[in-house]
């Protein structure tokens, strides 16, 4: 065992700090629409310029082809540097998702074409995976595409698309041989959003936000040189990008609840209790705090020991799912505490996530542990493939 | 970066989890063992040159780290090992003359852990051991028990005796720093690990061949969900276990803090999986031929020495962290 970090993962970390110290934008992202989307269009502008985009990526593909470690000193730096954050970004599918399914599984043609626009930012793209009927059971999908010449044809409705009025692209999955059954008979399409037919209708959540949408599709036609893997084969494909995602895709989130919950001790030094002491010296508060201090360092010891280890075997293993249910977990206990610290400051709330983050936080908690796989689902997988108990369907 | 056992390290714990497998197996605490490791286990473990593993080599150690410590206390706290095995090693830091270093490094002379108790101590550890360890933050005392009066009590935990003693007779040695404190929490914390591991272990093995309504209960989403729980809190505890045994090793400035989080993780990770395992066996989990509540008893006892929740927790929140 060794907490090193090699010569070289130094250096990384010094050169991306001063750059993130000299290049970080002076104003904040905007809390939403298209001034929010274009912030993050420039923003992946300016790194793809300075040779800083794709820090997940090979270096074939136009990427940086950093080590997981490095990736995790990257979203550490990010985050001192307050760097516009990567998850919250709208061009986190584009990245996270679509571009490693491409380098994957895509064409000659499709790589050449998608790779260096999602490296620029010029596009964005957005995840047409879920259904009303298909969330967490994703092979329940209904979606359908009919194969007519060199077209299919697409019908149906996906739902929770994040920014899916910003996307350029989407990566849509589909049933397109229709006597098929569950994870049989689906293709992934890359599909473009300009295509005439489809619908965006946006989701208000309890955060009050319209980032999520529904998108229905009436007879859309989609080339068949869209299709990113095999045709009926888009199971295999999905997994692709799951898998990638189940790795690396929450490492800037565990490593921004290290950030938080230093914000929630400062904050609980200047916020007062009843009796006109400091919360801090509320005995309650400051062990609640301290043992979520302690959860948040066990996080990263998992960040880092998985990613170390992923680095040597080329493979990520899986504890990913171990590692959302403590994040989540551990985020929702952490907004829950400073919802008391914060008194009254805490019910005020107008929608906008810069106005009062806490509120938004707490009410974010709950997507949290829903999207991308729910704790529930967390804990099957865990069963299945860590624990090896027998399957429970 | 690398946080996991690698190299010889894996020889060590492969070493570690053989000799004690053999030596201590859980099951004696069903065959009628008494508590503690006596004095023929004790001779073997020092012949083996268990109790010394991080103690220089010029010190008549082997020279190893907080790192084979704590693997080596992970195969002890799996099969419920007693306390005074570590209490045993730290006080092989002693650097009082006379031979006396030597005598605890073959295991010729025993040692239990003192614990202050009102106006007096509690002993932790066998009655005839011939020194008592008062370990603190800052360093430790060993005090000579020879002519100590020593009030055995019913122990709840059957793998180690207690006693009160009002005093503990004359300080032979005082041994300075923060260190003996630190090898204790890796100590104490790496057996709480393996303890959690075991608690978990069994109940995984169980569901696999145990049925209710005509499946194995592992197929159950409770029995699922609660076993994927424990799973994540001892991953947790690990991670953070191994992360504070290396920082101790390479001598890093906030090694303090992450022990501290690794001892309070371990606590909590052992006193959930000890408590779920007794939950989930059902009835069989209650009776005294099993072992969850051998895993209970023993978890309970070493979550509360050297670090209890409120302790760990004063020391933590304002702690600093380096990259």
């Amino acid at each position: 065992m060794d907490l090193r970090f090699s010569d070289e993962d130094l250096d990384f970390r010094a050169r991306a700090r001063d750059w993130l110290a000299a290049n970080v934008p002076g104003t904040p992202r905007p809390a939403g629409g298209h001034a929010a989307s274009q912030f993050d269009r420039d923003w992946q502008k300016k790194l793809y310029e300075h040779g800083w985009a794709g820090v997940a990526w090979p270096k074939d593909f136009g990427g940086m082809g950093l080590s997981g470690l490095q990736q995790v000193i990257w979203y550490e730096e990010l985050s001192r540097a307050h760097a516009p954050a990567a998850h919250i970004s709208t061009t986190y599918v584009a990245q996270m998702h679509a571009g490693p399914t491409i380098i994957a599984r895509g064409t000659e043609e499709q790589k050449a074409y998608h790779l260096p626009r999602i490296l620029s930012g010029e596009a964005l793209w957005c995840q047409g995976f879920s259904e009303p009927n298909a969330g967490s059971d994703l092979a329940a999908l209904r979606t359908s595409g009919r194969v007519e010449g060199d077209h299919i044809v697409v019908n149906g409705a996906k739902m929770w698309t994040t920014d899916a009025m910003h996307a350029d692209w989407m990566e849509l999955l589909i049933r397109t041989d229709p006597a098929s059954q569950r994870h049989k008979g689906l293709t992934w399409l890359a599909f473009d959003m300009k295509t005439p037919g489809i619908d965006i209708k946006p989701i208000r959540t309890m955060l009050l936000d319209e980032h999520v949408n529904m998108v229905f599709f009436d007879e859309v036609r989609v080339p068949l040189s869209a299709v990113v893997g095999q045709l009926h084969g888009g199971w295999s494909t999905a997994m692709a990008t799951l898998s990638f995602e189940r790795g690396l895709g929450f490492i800037a989130d565990q490593l921004e609840l290290f950030e938080k919950v230093g914000r929630a001790v400062r904050l609980a030094g200047e916020m007062r209790g009843p009796d006109g002491l400091p919360l801090i010296e509320d005995v309650e508060v400051a062990r609640k705090l301290a043992a979520i201090k302690a959860e948040t360092m066990a996080i990263r010891a998992m960040t880092l020991a998985d990613i170390a280890e992923t680095d040597r075997t080329g493979m990520p293993g899986p504890k990913g799912s171990m590692m959302k249910l403590k994040v989540t977990a551990t985020h929702k206990a952490l907004t829950r505490l400073v919802s008391d610290i914060l008194g009254w400051q805490f019910f005020e709330f107008d929608g906008n996530r810069d106005n009062n983050p806490w509120t938004h936080d707490f009410l974010w908690s709950w997507v949290f542990s829903i999207a991308g796989g729910s704790s529930e689902i967390q804990r099957e997988i865990t069963a299945d493939r860590v624990l090896e108990l027998p399957r429970s369907r | 970066m690398y946080l996991a056992p690698e190299g010889e390290e894996l020889e060590i714990a492969a070493a570690a989890a053989d000799f004690i497998a053999d030596a201590l197996p859980i099951e004696r605490l069903h065959q009628g063992a008494g508590p503690d490791m006596g004095a023929e286990l004790r001779a073997s473990l020092g012949e083996m040159g268990w109790f010394a593993l991080a103690l220089p080599e010029g010190d008549g150690g082997s020279g190893l780290s907080a790192v084979e410590h704590a693997l080596f206390f992970r195969e002890v706290g799996r099969q419920c090992g007693p306390l005074d095995i570590l209490v045993q090693a730290l006080a092989c830091l002693s650097t009082y003359d006379g031979g006396l270093r030597a005598a605890l490094i073959a295991g010729e002379q025993g040692a239990a852990l003192l614990v202050p108790d009102g106006m007096g101590h509690r002993l932790i550890g066998a009655a005839d051991a011939r020194y008592g360890l008062a370990v603190m933050h800052q360093g430790a005392a060993l005090h000579d028990l020879a002519v100590a009066k020593i009030e055995p009590r019913p122990a709840l935990d059957p793998a180690n005796s207690l006693a009160i003693v009002n005093d503990p007779g004359p300080v032979i040695d005082s041994i300075e720093g923060a260190y003996i404190w630190q090898l204790g929490q890796v100590g104490v914390a790496a057996m709480l690990l393996g303890l959690a591991e075991a608690a978990l272990d069994a109940i995984v093995e169980y569901a696999k061949v145990r049925e209710t309504f005509g499946k194995p209960i592992g197929a159950w989403q409770a029995v699922r969900h609660a076993c994927a729980d424990m799973a994540v809190s001892n991953e947790g505890a690990r991670a953070q276990l191994w992360y504070a045994a290396t920082a101790l090793k390479e001598g890093r400035g906030d090694a303090q803090a992450h022990l501290d989080a690794a001892k309070h993780l371990a606590n909590e990770a052992a006193l959930f999986a000890t408590d779920a395992t007794i939950q989930l066996h059902g009835g069989i989990g209650v009776t005294d031929e099993h072992n969850a509540h051998l895993l209970m008893k023993h978890a309970a006892l070493l979550a509360r020495l050297f670090g209890g929740r409120n302790e760990l927790l004063a020391s933590l929140l304002h702690a600093e962290l380096e990259d």
